[in-house]
This record gives C-alpha cells, structure tokens and sequence, in this order.
C-alpha cells in the first residue's frame, strides 16, 4: 500500500512518524476516558454533527447548534448539521451505496442510482417515489463533466473525482428527457443505469426483486417466505424437482417464488445489454426496455428472452407474456408488511409495482430503520428504540416521506443525555 | 365393474391445448419406420425351426418381432409348443399355426394389456426375477411386431374410461409420529422380516421397513399398508396371496399383520371432507386411463433401463434385444417412485460379456444414441462424474457421458481421440445447460456429425472440434455402467429414471418425440362433477404421473362430457384445487387462482375443453396406489364456496438485544471527510485524494467499534501523515493553519516552549474543538504533544535539526492527533 511518498517520507523520517503513530495510540485512551461524560447540549450538538455530517463541527455551526438544542429545538440543530455538504458526499453517499450492487459494497463509486437518492433527500422530495418516479439527477452543466450517457458512468465518475460538493452540483430532471426510457416505464432508481447493471444484467431479472426488497423493505426473501401462495406464477426454470427431490420445491422454493414470481414479472420488459465478451462486467453496458411495438426476438413479445430460459426444466410452469404483476404477499402472513388500501395490488410494468412496494408500511419503517442505523451507529435495542422507530416511521408519513426529516429525528434521539 | 365409455381422443387435438405434447403418438407414432429401416440389431432364429416359410408380410413380422424371441426353450417354448401346453403360441413346427395361436393373446393397439404381458406380468413362468421386467420385455416385442405391421402414421387414440364414481374423504392418514407404527406393526416387521429388510442385514433387501432406525422403517412401511383396507395392504398380499417367506402358515401370517395394520389404523381418525366444499369424484392414480404406449422413438434400441422393478439390486435390460445387460445395483442407492434409482456412491454395471453387445451392434452401425433421464443431485460434482459409461476405468473408456459442475461432458474413443476419449465435447461453461432437475440427455454421435448433445430436447449447440472417426479401437473387455467408473472411484450423484442406447443416432424429432413422451407412467385421472353441473358425464379430467419419490404431476386439465351428446351450457369454473386423501394438499395448489367458463364455443367434441395448460406438483402422501385424490371448487356453475382469507395474526414486537456500544468509529469516507476538515486540505488535492483511493479498503468500512482492526490505525496514521504533509508542505494552507510559527528557523531553535505553541494550538483549537466534554482532555494531549516535540527535537549527530526537520516536526505532530481517536471516535 505504500506510496513512493510514503516510501520516502517514512524512511526519511521514520523516526518522527512512528514517535506521532504512538501518541496517537496514547490519545485513543484518553477519549475512550471522556466519552463516558455526560452530554450537555455542546456534546449533543457535537455528537449529533458528527453522525448526521459525518465530520467534525466548525466552532462557529458547534455553537449555533448548541444554541438551538439549548432552545429545545433540536431539530433545527439537526437541520443546521445536514447543511454541511459532507452530509451529501459522505454520509449519503455511503448510506446508498450498497443498495446499487450485489455485494452491498459502501465503496461503490459514484452512480445515477445513488446521485439520484441524495438528490431527493436533498430536495425533499416524497421519497417513495424511489422506487417510481421519473426522477433522476445529474451534475451541473456548469462543472463541464463528460455528459450522461445510456453506456457508460463517466459522469459520475467526474464528480467523484473531482469530489463535486452534491449539495450544491446536484440538478433535478427525468430519466425520461436524459436516458430516453418511455414516461411509464420509469421506475424510480429500479430504472437507473446502475440498478440496471447490478439486478438485470444476466439472470432473470428476480435480482431487482429481491435487492430491492432487501434495500427499500429491509427483508430478504426468507423473511416474507410463505409456502401457503398458490404458485401458479412461477416461472418455468424454476426446477419443481431440485436434485430429484420435490420437497425442497414444495417446502421451501414455493415459499419465495410463489410470491416473488408474480410480482417481478413488472420487470419482464427490461434487460441490461452488453458485449458479453468483450465488456464482460458490463461496463460499457445499456439499460434496455422493449417498448410498445418492440419485441423480443426469442419470445416475440416485448418479454425479454430471459423469462422464458431454461424453460424445459418444468415445462408446465408459467409463461410470461406481458409484465403483469400481481401482489400475492396481500394475504396471508406478509399482510403483515402493512400494504396500502388505496392501490389494487396488482397493474402493468416496474412502475406500478415501486409504487405497490413504496406505499406498504413496511417501506416506510424499513427507511426509518435504515436512518436510525446509519445516525445512532446501532440497531435498534429495546422497547425504547423500537417506540422510536414507530414515531419515525409515523412522522415520516405524515411529513410527506421527507428523509431529512427522519435524519433529524434520529439524531436527535442519539445525541445522548 | 367400470363403466366403460370410449371416447375417441385424436392425439392431434389434444396437442393444440399445450405446447408439449405429453401424449405424443400413443402407440402408434414410436414405431414409427425411418427411410433406410436397418436390419434387427440382432438375429434371434429359434433354433432347427424348419417349418412353413410365413405365409403372409404380418406372420413375418410376427415371427421376427415376437416369435424369434419368446418361443424359445428358455421361456415360452418350453411348455406353449404343439402337443404340450395349449394355447401353442410358442409352436416351432408351422409358424403360421403359431401366429394363429397368438392372435388373441395380444392386443396390438395396446401392447402392454396384451394377454401374454399380463400373464408373465402376474408371474406366470417369467424368466427373469422380476415379473415386470418380463412384462415389459413382452411388452416390447409386441409393439414391435405392432410397430412393423400397422400403419405407421394412423391418428392415436385413447380410449377414456370413467372410473367408478366415489365419494372423496373419510380415509385415515399416517400420523406425523411413528409411535402407533412402532406399537403395533413394527414389532412384526422386526421380528420376521430383519433378516434381510434392513440395511444392516447381510444381503440388504429394499424396501427397510425393518430398520432399526423407526423412522427408516416407518416412511418405508407407509406404501405397503393400507389403512383403508388393511387386507389390501401390500404387506398382507404378499405373505396371503404371494407366500412370501412365510414364518409359519402364510394364511395365519397374513391374518396376524392384517390384524396389526387393523389395529393401527384403529387408532387413526378418519379425515372427513368438509361439508362446505363443492368436491368433484374420488380417484386413485391406479382408477385413471392409462396413457399407454409411452410414445417414444424405439426403432434401434439395443439396450434400455427403466428401473420398474422399484426394489432388489437389479436393473433389468428391457430392451427385448439378446443378451439381456442386465445391471447389478451396489455401493449406495435406493429405489425411487415412478421409476428410477437415486445414486450417492453406488453403481449399476452389467458384466462385461453382456456389455458386449454394445460393442457388436455400435460397431456394425458405426453411430449410437445415448438417452436418459436424469436428475443431476447438485451442480458441484466434477470429475467428470460418470453418469453412463462403457468403459474400463478411469483412464479407458469406449464413450461416457459425465457431470462436470454445470456442464454435460461426452468422452469418446474413436479414431482421433485418445484411449481416455479425450478430448472430451462439454457443454459451454456459461449455458450452465445442466441442472440439478430431472432432464432429458441424448448424446448422438456419427463420424459425419461428430459427438451432439441434446438436452431437454433441444440440441445445445455445442459443436465438436474433433473431426469424427471410425468406432475399431472400442475395446470390448470394458463394461457398461451407470453412475460411476467401473473402478468405483469415479461417483456421480442423481437420479436416473430411464436410460436407452440405440444403435443410431436419434434426428432432432425423435428426440423431440421421446423428451414429449416423458418418463414414467402416465394415467388421465377423471375427476367426476355430473353431479355439480348439468351437462351428464362430465368430468375434469387431469393428465397424472408419478413426478418423483415425493410428488405427482398433475398437468393440462380439461373438461370433458363422456356423453357425445351432451349439449355444453356455460359454467364458470374458480379456485380449483387438488384434495388428496380427504383434504386439500396443502401444496401445489396452482389452480387455486384458475378462472374459466367452460362453454359450447370453446368445447371440442371428442377433445373438450382446455381449462389450462400449466400443471403442478402435489406431495405424495401413502403412495401411488393407496393416496386418493378429488377435486374442490370454489366455483362451479352454481355451487359455490368462496374462500376468504383470515387475517393473519400481528406480529410479535421485536426482542430486546444485547445493548450495543453508543459510540463508533468514522467509515473511510468519514475520516476522509474529517481529515479533510480538521486540516483545512480540500479532499479533492490531488495528493490526498491519490493516497486516499489506495488506502480506503484499509480504512474502517464500518462504524461498528467492535470491527477496529490495527490493520485499519495503519491506513488512518498514513493517511494523517499525508494531509498533514500537504498541509505544512503548502505555503498558503501552512500559513493559514500556522499563521504564527516560523518555519524558516531550524528545528533547534523552532520548538522553544515559547514558538511551539504557535503549532501545538492550532493543532489543539482545530482537532479537538473547544469545551467538549466528550472531546479527549485538550491538556493532555497538550503534554502528550509536547512530550513528542521534545523527544524529536532532541538534536544530536542522528538528527539533523535543520528547517527541514521543522516542518517535519509539524507534521509529526499534526498526524498524531489528526490520526488518533479525537478524530476517529464519533
């Protein structure tokens, strides 16, 4: 890991370096000592800063945060943290990194996937449009960064490089006017480059289903398995005899693909493209969506190919021919998951579908629990804490499902006594 | 009795209603005659016969397909000859005479009921140990004589027989708990039957209902008793009826289990039919049609296994093709349900004389067909796993189709591949074309078109690179084996249902044919509701077979009225699902969402109504032969039983965790950002930003305390020394940061008490604020700072103290609080 500076440096001044290493060994004891004082309103304010900005107050925000929290309105002091633009480039950043890959890696660099979440949290916009909206957010023109391509994540990249302040070089527009995806086939950052890259490259397109869940409603499938579903929407590849023997299908792939099946099928109209040789990690690759009057060479409908492979493996399962879904989890015991009596629980396409999963009670307590790890630095622990995250989560409805305000919330709730 | 109604099924109507046509060519179509028919792979002339030559092309067919092969001395010559055993189909004096003795013991629109199959199928002086395997042999010739004689392209037909009308319900099901078993039959079973029905004995005899283990011996028992009908139980027919190793009266020892399995099922409480249920007629797999005739491609089959036999340790060659490769089961393996044998580290291998065959026909042909179906166990096993073999080892072979992980692998030793068939044709890596599902696999190979794969149907177009060769090099000292090396080292782990080697390779169509034909028996279970709705003879009717040792598939249902004249009135059918043994299988239940109208515009005369083309899997509970199965309705026509789900209940509030640590650590971003800050060097210079992209991996990837790794202080305390190098090194950051420290004096001189503090303040003012409580004590890190300055501007004849080595010294004490916990904690 050494640098040729390093190199130099350290051998130069060896000495010197290891002698300040130690101290700084030495100083570490010193604050494991202090941080058990109490908090006042400064160390509240300093604590709260520190979480939500993810660096060090300047005297000058230290003291007029501490004045607002000594007003009893730590709110205001929260909201004063999140001006300072690491809670963008940093906090942000590394709060939605992973949910743009499959190895929820938090060093995933720059992408329209996360510039698109912190520019909603930054604007304020109802955030269960995450999942639905014709919403992204690019660079500034005025940074002079290589444009927003279908094929690549140069742009992003630029601004990454160039540590762009996202507070402030962030602008709003649509996947719509930039990528040229059609209005309804929009889906939030389901729809963005890198979602795409991550969850429909290869497979079958079950990927997007299942991070997403992962991400935006805190579960992975084991949690909302439920072998009671009629599983007449599965899918043909899916082997109702794995290894030669049906049980594992009847007791416990039914319990993922009976519910999951129907309502991935929004996302039969999508593929991620690439040159499989000559690109194999899809660097250079391109969202694609078989639009009205497209259609698909393998199927012959505007279904992708890769819902129909492998389809010899029970070739009495289901054939998708559009991208109805339907919401199975309705009933049962992921009813539970708190879905919204407003909306019919079943439509067409990627869109709709966010929408279904955007406006459960689950989305909203699973955002809520996200933030609340990410500022108190913990999971919550007691009845206290989950108390807590219930508020949130009411709050964060009734506020019109602004993040920032749950950030404020929870780092108000962490600042300590 | 049945009541027999025929109805005419063209095969061709019912393919319109799917995609497979699972039906294909019942009978007629398997037989089907290629342009360049080839010659019987073997000839099986009854010795010294020197009768009448056949008067007629079908008594030739006769005599070839069927009489060369029964009539002689070893099977039904023995006795059925002319002046023995009457009827004298077996005559060798005047094979015209034979032929008219044969006519009304076969039926050869349905081979397999045929009077002679019946007749060795029931144990009537059949050759071979297993009554099945005779049965299926006769079977065979007698399609074959069929296949030459009819014509070959005639429409199918099947014959639908509407089963007795019964009543679903009140059958009694096997407990969860294998105590009743264990307190009433099994004690019997332990004490009669251990000797060899256990798999500890000293020649092991599957089925273990002997086992010592009670729930080894439970789930094996279960098919073989009847808690219905316990005189019917398999237990008791086979002590009563078939006097099977009776211990003493075979009548008594009948009656004494009979007695038992009584006294089980007394103890079980019958399973009633809900009254609200809106419930078709009851069936059994066994009350179905018979979709007969399997529909496969067999014109040049040498060899064939479809493992019928379900118990002992041999496959039998039911290729009707002389000398029998009957295979001798070892090592690991059991029996399993609709036919087949589940390999862990076992083998089927045939002896090396009856391989033999294999040589003698492939080589006079010069191509072959590979066929099978098979269920990988996993996508893991390499080697290649030998799944069919003809060979002499693990490094010689004649040609094996093997596993490695995702891929079908074919060796083959022909005249431009090496002794060990190499190299091998693989299917290509990212097709991962096999899985760990029952699939269907033909490797066909001739010199023109080298090695082929085809699986599920479907050629995988993988293309062989080795330009193909003749066959002479085979050596026939090797031996035909399925699930390993004839050396046993070689395992492959799976499920094979039904292996073939034909003497020809199979065209794209025939493979077509027989992956449609499937595996297995298959039955149209006719599920009655005449009683529901208005139209008489109706029922809806289920194509069903045994999937595996644990489930059935129920495919393509349809609807149909028995009556020809039914007029067809609109009726709406909702919520269909599958009850087995008195209850609704609790899964599979796919047409549970199904919602149709059967009506006179989508009604076939003589094929009904498709209600859908997707089928499903059902568990399996007693077996084929004792599980009972009916249809419920939540609609249909007018009866209705509308199901509403209850709510389920809320869920429980979380539980308390062990308490977590109120404070973390900052990611690698957030120190990044906080060095950033605390130094006054933008993020974005470019020496900074260098050395943070080496070094972020290092750098703490959590906040979680509990994850500090050393490894992680490292990549801090570099990346400290580097924005601190940057920040003394520029000369406006130094001077803002420093406005009052002189860097132009050497270290000597630089860090009196007085100059120093124009370094150690700012340091201290900017790293650790001001009045945190929280904050490391500013006086101590003061004197621990202090303490370092000293100790580095110690000058002597090692360190040169000159203006460099001030702002080294800068440095140094800059990194070691911007790389301490005042810092890093948060």
């Amino acid at each position: 890991m050494h640098t040729p500076f390093f190199q130099t440096a350290i051998t130069k001044h060896r000495r010197s370096f290891k002698a300040a290493a130690t101290l700084a060994g030495k100083i570490a004891l010193l604050i494991v000592t202090m941080n058990t004082a109490t908090a006042g309103p400064r160390e509240q304010a300093d604590k709260m800063h520190n979480r939500l900005a993810g660096v060090p107050a300047s005297a000058t925000v230290l003291d007029a945060m501490q004045a607002h929290i000594e007003a009893g309105d730590s709110q205001q002091a929260a909201y004063l943290a999140m001006e300072n633009p690491a809670f963008y480039n940093v906090t942000l950043k590394t709060w939605a990194a992973p949910w743009t890959n499959e190895a929820f890696d938090k060093f995933e660099p720059l992408n329209d996937y996360i510039a698109t979440v912190i520019g909603m949290v930054r604007d304020d916009i109802d955030f269960r449009q995450v999942l639905s909206g014709d919403i992204l957010y690019v660079g500034d023109d005025a940074l002079n960064l290589p444009a927003y391509s279908n094929n690549n994540n140069e742009h992003y990249l630029a601004m990454e490089e160039r540590v762009t302040d996202l507070s402030e070089y962030l602008v709003r527009t649509t996947q719509s006017t930039v990528t040229g995806l059609p209005v309804n086939a929009t889906a939030g950052v389901m729809t963005t480059r890198a979602a795409a890259k991550a969850f429909f490259k290869d497979g079958t397109n079950r990927a997007m289903f299942r991070f997403t869940l992962i991400n935006h409603l805190c579960t992975d499938l084991e949690g909302v398995a439920d072998i009671t579903r009629a599983p007449d929407r599965i899918r043909q590849d899916v082997s109702r005899s794995p290894g030669g023997d049906s049980r594992l299908f009847h007791n416990n792939c039914v319990s993922c693909h009976s519910g999951m099946d129907p309502l991935a099928q929004a996302f039969a109209y999508y593929n991620y493209n690439y040159d499989v040789n000559g690109d194999p990690d899809g660097e250079r690759g391109a969202l694609q969506y078989n639009g009205s009057g497209d259609a698909d060479a393998a199927t012959g409908l505007r279904v992708q190919e890769k819902y129909w492979i492998n389809s010899n493996n029970f070739v009495h399962g289901y054939v998708t021919t559009d991208d109805g879904w339907d919401n199975y989890w309705r009933e049962g015991p992921n009813f539970n998951l708190g879905w919204s009596s407003t909306l019919p629980g079943s439509g067409n396409g990627a869109k709709s579908m966010g929408e279904e999963l955007a406006n459960s009670q689950q989305f909203a307590s699973c955002q809520v629990t996200k933030v609340f790890e990410e500022v108190c630095l913990r999971k919550a622990q007691d009845a206290n804490d989950r108390a807590q995250l219930s508020d949130m989560a009411s709050q964060f409805a009734s506020n019109g499902y602004q993040i920032k305000t749950v950030f404020a919330h929870a780092a108000d709730y962490c600042k300590g006594e | 009795m049945h009541t027999l109604t025929t109805l005419r099924l063209r095969f061709q109507l019912l393919c319109v209603t799917t995609l497979t046509c699972v039906i294909t060519a019942c009978g007629g179509g398997d037989a089907e005659v290629t342009s360049t028919p080839l010659p019987p792979p073997t000839e099986q002339p009854v010795v010294n016969y020197s009768g009448p030559a056949a008067s007629t092309d079908d008594v030739a067919n006769f005599k070839r397909a069927l009489w060369d092969n029964m009539a002689t001395a070893e099977r039904c010559g023995a006795c059925h000859v002319q002046g023995k055993q009457s009827p004298s189909f077996a005559r060798n004096d005047d094979i015209n005479l034979a032929y008219s003795d044969t006519g009304s013991l076969v039926d050869l629109s349905r081979p397999s009921e045929s009077r002679l199959v019946t007749k060795v199928g029931g144990g009537h002086n059949c050759w071979l140990t297993s009554d099945s395997a005779c049965a299926d042999i006769m079977t065979t010739w007698i399609t074959d004589w069929a296949g030459q004689s009819q014509s070959q392209n005639q429409a199918t037909e099947i014959e639908l027989q509407a089963p007795v009308a019964k009543v679903p319900g009140a059958t009694r099901n096997f407990p969860e708990s294998p105590a009743l078993f264990e307190a009433t039959v099994y004690p019997m079973l332990q004490t009669f039957c251990v000797s060899c029905h256990t798999n500890s004995a000293t020649i092991p005899i599957s089925p273990y209902f002997s086992s010592s283990d009670i729930n080894e011996a439970y789930e094996a028992a279960k098919d073989r008793m009847n808690l219905d009908r316990p005189e019917d139980s398999r237990f008791v027919v086979r002590l009563r009826d078939e006097f099977h190793n009776c211990w003493s009266d075979c009548q008594q020892d009948g009656e004494t289990l009979r007695a038992a399995i009584e006294s089980l099922a007394d103890d079980i409480p019958l399973t009633e039919l809900a009254d609200n249920l809106v419930n078709s007629n009851a069936l059994s797999l066994f009350d179905g049609t018979l979709a007969s005739g399997g529909g496969r491609f067999e014109q040049n089959t040498i060899a064939k296994w479809e493992f019928k036999t379900g118990s002992g340790n041999t496959a039998f060659d039911t290729s009707g093709v002389d000398p029998a490769l009957d295979l001798t089961l070892s090592g690991e393996y059991n029996w399993v349900g609709g036919y087949g044998i589940q390999l862990q580290d076992g083998k089927a291998q045939g002896s090396t004389t009856n391989s033999r065959k294999l040589y003698e026909l492939i080589l006079g042909s010069g191509e072959f067909a590979i066929e099978a179906w098979v269920a990988p166990a996993n996508v893991t096993q390499e080697g290649p796993a030998r799944i069919v073999s003809y060979s002499g080892g693990r490094d010689r072979r004649n040609v094996t189709l093997g596993q490695t992980l995702y891929n079908y692998d074919v060796l083959l030793r022909q005249d431009n591949t090496d002794t060990n068939g190499e190299p091998a044709l693989s299917t290509a890596d990212a097709d991962e074309v096999l899985q760990a599902a029952l699939q269907h696999v033909v490797v066909n190979y001739d010199a023109n078109n080298r090695r082929q794969l085809y699986v599920n149907g479907e050629f995988t177009g993988d293309m062989d690179t080795i330009e193909g060769g003749g066959l002479l090099d085979w050596d026939d000292s090797f031996a035909f084996v399925l699930g390993n090396e004839v050396s046993g080292d070689v395992p492959w782990a799976g499920t094979i249902r039904m292996v073939a080697i034909h003497n020809r390779t199979l065209a794209s169509e025939e493979i077509g044919q027989n992956f449609d034909a499937g595996v297995g028996q298959q039955y149209y279970l006719l599920f009655g509701i005449s009683d529901l709705i208005d139209t008489p003879e109706s029922y809806v009717v289920f194509e069903v077979s045994q999937f595996d040792s644990y489930s059935y598939l129920f495919a393509e249902p349809f609807f149909i009225s028995l009556d020809q004249n039914a007029s067809i009135s609109d009726v709406a059918v909702q919520g269909m699902r599958i009850g087995v043994n008195g209850r609704e299988s609790f899964a599979g239940q796919v047409f549970a969402t199904l919602d149709t109208t059967i009506s006179a515009d989508n009604y076939t005369l003589g094929s009904g109504q498709p209600l859908s083309r997707q089928g499903t899997i059902i568990p399996l509970e007693k077996g084929p032969a004792l599980d009972e199965f009916f249809l419920t309705f939540e609609v249909l026509g007018d009866n209705t039983d509308v199901r509403v789900e209850a709510l389920p209940p809320a869920p429980a509030p979380g539980a308390d965790i062990t308490a977590q640590a109120e404070v973390g650590v900052r990611h690698f971003a957030e120190i990044n950002a906080s060095m950033a800050q605390l130094t006054g060097v933008p993020m974005s210079t470019t020496a900074v930003n260098e050395t943070f992209t080496q070094l972020k991996q290092q750098l703490p990837s959590t906040t979680n305390i509990t994850s500090f790794l050393a490894a992680n202080q490292m990549a801090i305390t570099q990346l400290a020394i580097r924005y601190c190098d940057t920040l003394v090194e520029s000369d406006s950051l130094r001077n803002a940061y420093f406005p009052d420290f002189d860097f132009t004096l050497p270290a000597s001189t630089a860090y009196t008490a007085a100059r120093r503090v124009n370094v150690v303040e700012p340091i201290m003012t900017t790293m650790l604020g001001s009045n945190i409580a929280t904050q490391a004590n500013t006086e101590n890190v003061r004197v621990e700072v202090n303490a370092l300055i000293d100790r580095l501007t110690t000058c002597n004849s090692g360190t040169m103290c000159n203006t460099q080595y001030t702002r080294t010294v800068a440095k140094a004490s800059c990194a070691a609080v911007l790389g301490s916990a005042t810092m890093l904690i948060q």
